[in-house]
């Protein structure tokens, strides 16, 4: 499909909407409505361009313009600016932006004067001040002045839409994107404009926003009228040190942007990865990040004589560790380490453990078992025509996972993809779109899915699967049978299903999806579980396992808090003073993921990369340095001594060039995982108490008070003076 | 108490207009909300979380679709609404006067009802009876036209005494089968598809 936008010849795949033409030449097209996950409404007819098309004879001929060889097909403008997110691109249109077309240059800059009508313009207050499409739009496209004398409309300013949104009513430019994500997105009506005309303005009547997606209003609102409660009031956009990085609170693995200011970890926004989360992300993701600056170890401790644990430097802790484990074998040192540690960590690990020759290696959460059934990325969730999800509670387990299956119920359409990104307006996505229920079936408990199934089969555990594959119901029948039917079916397998599952399990699952064609999405137990179950890193044969912690002569526990400790000297490596940490002989500052430059795999199989943010941490170190300490303190000389060592040891390993993962990630085959009884079950939680003591109401208004509290610098103004 | 629990046949009625469907379960929205403002005189949260689950949606969209039209209340109304034009034509005729006279009178505010639980007042968009303005509309039941001071002071006596004064002109205008419309006095106006009035055969000779 040709066509000419200002003056430039374009070949254009065809549905692709105006506004991805202009932006396809490399032009610019001001717009506030228009989102690219979202269904084009044009609603802010921000987007104005001129546009035109040829026309035909009755004979199919064009209609010509010129004389000769020298005529073309003539144009028929239309006689007034359009928007441009809900035009669909034609054969032969042609299109006039602001660049080449005053009429729409002049249209834009009016349109602008009367989204800044009432606008409040508390830019100098204002949170998204910095990152305001708004903002920079009337920079760049509007008069700079007004024509309207009178005074601004007033509304609501701090009006709470729940604990976490704030909505300033009189920010709102109604562009109507927050009321169609709720729609569209998470399948929630939540929101929506009340009242007409000049006093419009969004609320909610069901005394607030539901938990679990409800923040990403916050990043999709082009004005400062929707914010980031967490994070209000704690900086101007300018300010933060901007670092993109991956989530990994769960295995999805979201791509996110950390905002530190100072050294603190002030605010996390989701980032765009069209193969992972699109551009959303949970509200765990994005609220429950203020453990990271909150209470943090920054210095080793040491237990003195008096029982007490004392801050001391880091060869302080290295000799108290050395004296500890004095007269130990070295190979009673269990290792145990949270799965939420990247690659590069567990690499060092393993490689530690080789060399001391330890039995004792763990790490938690993990199940036991080893999907070898054909893998399901999340693009094959949102694209597949059946989904059946057994035993999960996605909202604890991977919550992203649950938008894309909402995704696929919908249509699985997902925006095409232009040199400029992700298409900013596709004309396919509708408002209010039709959900197909019967592409979804449930099994298991209740959960935040189960509303949206067509099929709900109430089961446990294991039993799940095994009923799915040998039917004893009519409504099991019905659900194999669709399996059977469907042409790209996705099984998805969560905690309830994968605790406790054996090798059995296993050829179950694929053999049912070798009948079916079905693919398999197992959801690890841990962020990084996936990743590290490729790494033998379980307890050898005759080893003690995390969940036998207690009995271990000596351990070292990374970021794991049982609330026990070993039998014998303990050290522990974490980022708080753990109910572990408190037993601890020995305990080391640990940094969080938002520090840590490295890798991760996430629930699809996929290598994402994690960046460090600028957090301060003081002397916290992450595992691979931690684990040369430990080294140093048993005398002997770590392989792995730095992130380097660790990827060179991955390429040597398994092929694997993890110091160049694109920014999107890939999916790489990884060795076969080592499995091992556990002795434990795992019940994923995604907000652990530590991210749920954010700060409250109560602990955040203590700070504001603090901060009011202090005395400002000022002596008396002396009167006088001769201005 | 549920407003639809004994009203069974209503619903069924009511959602019998549209497709069996989800979308058009949902369109059955503004009917429902008629029928609790007729009885109760507004509709409150509770009503508009009824009428959601009814209609497969949430409170919040059926709140969102009665706040677009001024005809529904979000709060209680008196036995007789009084809802004052006050669009162009009708400001232009008095209807300022007419309304300052109105809330003076009876000492009521828009979203406020008398102590006795008689009046409320409310202003509105043109009622389309610009011709006619200043004009007044009482409950739904009619046009009250050219109500100057006099006629103002008229109709709030006898609705002291309960006794609502006719309309001038009733509403909706009754539409007869053929589409014909007639007036509250019975008189019939404007056309109808079928009921086209014959032009008289043409008298002179040819054209
Ligand atoms: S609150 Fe923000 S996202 Fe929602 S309609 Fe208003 S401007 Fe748009
Ligand atoms: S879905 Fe998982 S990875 Fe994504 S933001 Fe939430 S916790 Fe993080
Ligand atoms: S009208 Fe808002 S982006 Fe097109
Ligand atoms: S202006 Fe009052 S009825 Fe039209």
């Amino acid at each position: 499909m040709k066509v000419v936008v200002d003056g430039v010849e374009l070949d254009l795949p065809a549905g692709t909407s105006a506004i991805d033409a202009v932006f396809q030449s490399g032009g610019d097209v001001p717009y506030f409505c228009a989102h690219k996950y979202l269904s084009p409404v044009g609603a802010c007819r921000m987007c104005l361009i001129e546009s035109g098309s040829p026309r035909k004879n009755p004979d199919g001929t064009f209609v010509m313009e010129g004389e000769g060889d020298a005529a073309t097909p003539k144009i028929f403008w239309f006689p007034k600016p359009m928007a441009s997110c809900t035009m669909q691109a034609t054969e032969g249109m042609h299109i006039r932006s602001a660049k080449t077309s005053e009429v729409v240059a002049k249209a834009q800059a009016g349109m602008m004067e009367f989204t800044l009508l009432n606008h409040p313009l508390d830019c100098p207050t204002c949170d998204k001040g910095g990152a305001c499409e708004l903002q920079d739009r009337a920079f760049e496209y509007g008069y700079g002045a007004s024509r309207f004398g009178f005074d601004r409309r007033h509304a609501d300013k701090h009006y709470p839409l729940s604990k976490y949104v704030i909505l300033d009513q009189e920010r709102c430019i109604h562009c109507k994107r927050c009321v169609r994500y709720f729609e569209e997105v998470p399948g929630q009506e939540v929101l929506d404009f009340i009242e007409r005309g000049g006093h419009t303005f969004i609320d909610t009547e069901e005394g607030g926003l539901p938990t679990g997606f409800q923040g990403n209003i916050t990043d999709i609102c082009p004005v400062g009228a929707l914010l980031d409660n967490v994070a209000r009031f704690r900086g101007r956009n300018w300010e933060y040190d901007h670092t993109p990085t991956t989530c990994t609170l769960c295995p999805v693995g979201c791509s996110i942007t950390v905002d530190a200011r100072n050294g603190r970890l002030e605010r996390i926004v989701a980032g765009e990865n069209r193969d992972v989360n699109e551009a959303w992300i949970c509200d765990a993701g994005r609220f429950g990040h203020s453990f990271a600056s909150h209470d943090r170890l920054t210095v080793p401790l040491i237990r003195g004589a008096d029982g007490q644990l004392h801050a001391a430097d880091w060869d302080a802790a290295i000799t108290a560790i050395n004296r500890g484990l004095a007269g130990q074998n070295m190979d009673d040192l269990a290792l145990y380490i949270g799965a939420d540690s990247t690659l590069e960590e567990g690499l060092a690990l393993e490689s530690l453990a080789e060399l001391t020759g330890t039995k004792h290696v763990d790490h938690w959460p993990r199940y036991e078992v080893n999907i070898t059934a054909p893998a399901a990325t999340l693009t094959d969730v949102a694209t597949a025509d059946l989904v059946v999800v057994i035993g999960a509670d996605l909202g604890e387990e991977a919550p992203v996972l649950e938008l894309r299956i909402l995704e696929m119920l919908r249509g699985g359409l997902l925006p095409a993809e232009f040199d400029h990104g992700t298409a900013i307006a596709d004309l396919r996505l509708i408002e209010r779109p039709v959900r197909k229920p019967e592409k979804l079936v449930v099994i298991g408990q209740e959960s935040g899915l189960w509303k949206h199934a067509g099929t709900r089969i109430p089961a446990n555990g294991l039993s799940g699967l095994t009923r799915l594959a040998t039917p004893d119901t009519d409504d099991l029948r019905a659900a194999l049978k669709a399996l059977e039917d469907a042409k790209a079916p996705v099984i998805i397998l969560g905690a309830d299903a994968l605790n406790g599952a054996s090798g059995s399990f296993a050829s179950t699952v694929a053999s049912l999806a070798s009948r079916t064609g079905a693919k398999v999405m197992a959801i690890p137990a841990g962020p990084n579980s996936r990743g590290l179950a490729a790494l033998n890193l379980v307890p050898r044969r005759g080893g003690l396992g995390y969940a036998q912690l207690a009995q271990a002569p000596a351990a070292f526990i990374s970021r794991l808090d049982p609330g026990v400790k070993a039998r014998g000297f303990t050290v522990v490596h974490d980022t708080h003073l753990t109910s572990t940490a408190q037993l601890a002989d020995v305990v080391l500052p640990a940094l969080t993921n938002y520090e840590k430059r490295g890798t991760t795999v996430n629930l699809e199989g996929r290598l994402l990369g994690l960046e460090q943010a600028a957090l301060s941490s003081g002397e916290a170190a992450d595992l691979i340095r931690t684990l040369s300490a430990l080294a140093e303190a048993l005398g002997v000389k770590a392989k792995v001594r730095g992130l380097r060592g660790a990827q060179t040891l991955a390429a040597a390993k398994f092929g694997l060039k993890l110091e160049s993962v694109p920014p999107r990630g890939v999916i790489h085959p990884l060795p076969t995982a080592t499995t091992a009884p556990t002795g434990q079950v795992h019940t994923p939680t995604l907000w652990t108490e530590r991210m749920q003591v954010p700060r409250g109401d109560s602990a955040r208004a203590e700070h504001i008070n603090s901060l009011i509290g202090m005395e400002l610098p000022m002596t008396a103004v002396q009167p006088g003076g001769d201005d | 108490m549920t407003y639809f629990a004994d009203k069974q046949p209503l619903v069924a009625d009511i959602f019998s207009r549209y497709p069996d469907s989800p979308q058009g379960r949902r369109s059955a929205l503004m009917p429902l909300l008629r029928e609790v403002q007729d009885a109760e005189g507004f509709v409150s949260e509770l009503r508009m979380a009824e009428i959601a689950s009814l209609c497969g949606t949430t409170a919040t969209e059926v709140r969102s679709v009665m706040s677009f039209y001024s005809t529904y209340h979000t709060v209680p109304t008196g036995r007789y609404h009084l809802q004052v034009c006050s669009t162009l034509m009708c400001a232009l005729k008095g209807s300022d006067e007419l309304w300052d006279e109105l809330v003076t009178q009876l000492d009521v505010q828009p979203g406020e009802v008398s102590p006795d639980g008689r009046f409320s007042v409310q202003k509105v968009e043109c009622l389309g009876s610009c011709g006619t303005a200043p004009m007044m509309q009482i409950n739904d039941d009619g046009y009250y036209e050219n109500v100057g001071p006099a006629k103002c002071a008229r109709i709030l006596e006898s609705l002291r005494h309960d006794l609502q004064p006719l309309p001038d002109n009733l509403v909706p205008v009754t539409i007869t089968a053929d589409g014909r419309q007639t007036l509250a006095s019975g008189e019939v106006v404007g056309t109808s598809i079928t009921g086209l009035t014959r032009l008289p055969e043409h008298a002179g000779g040819d054209v």
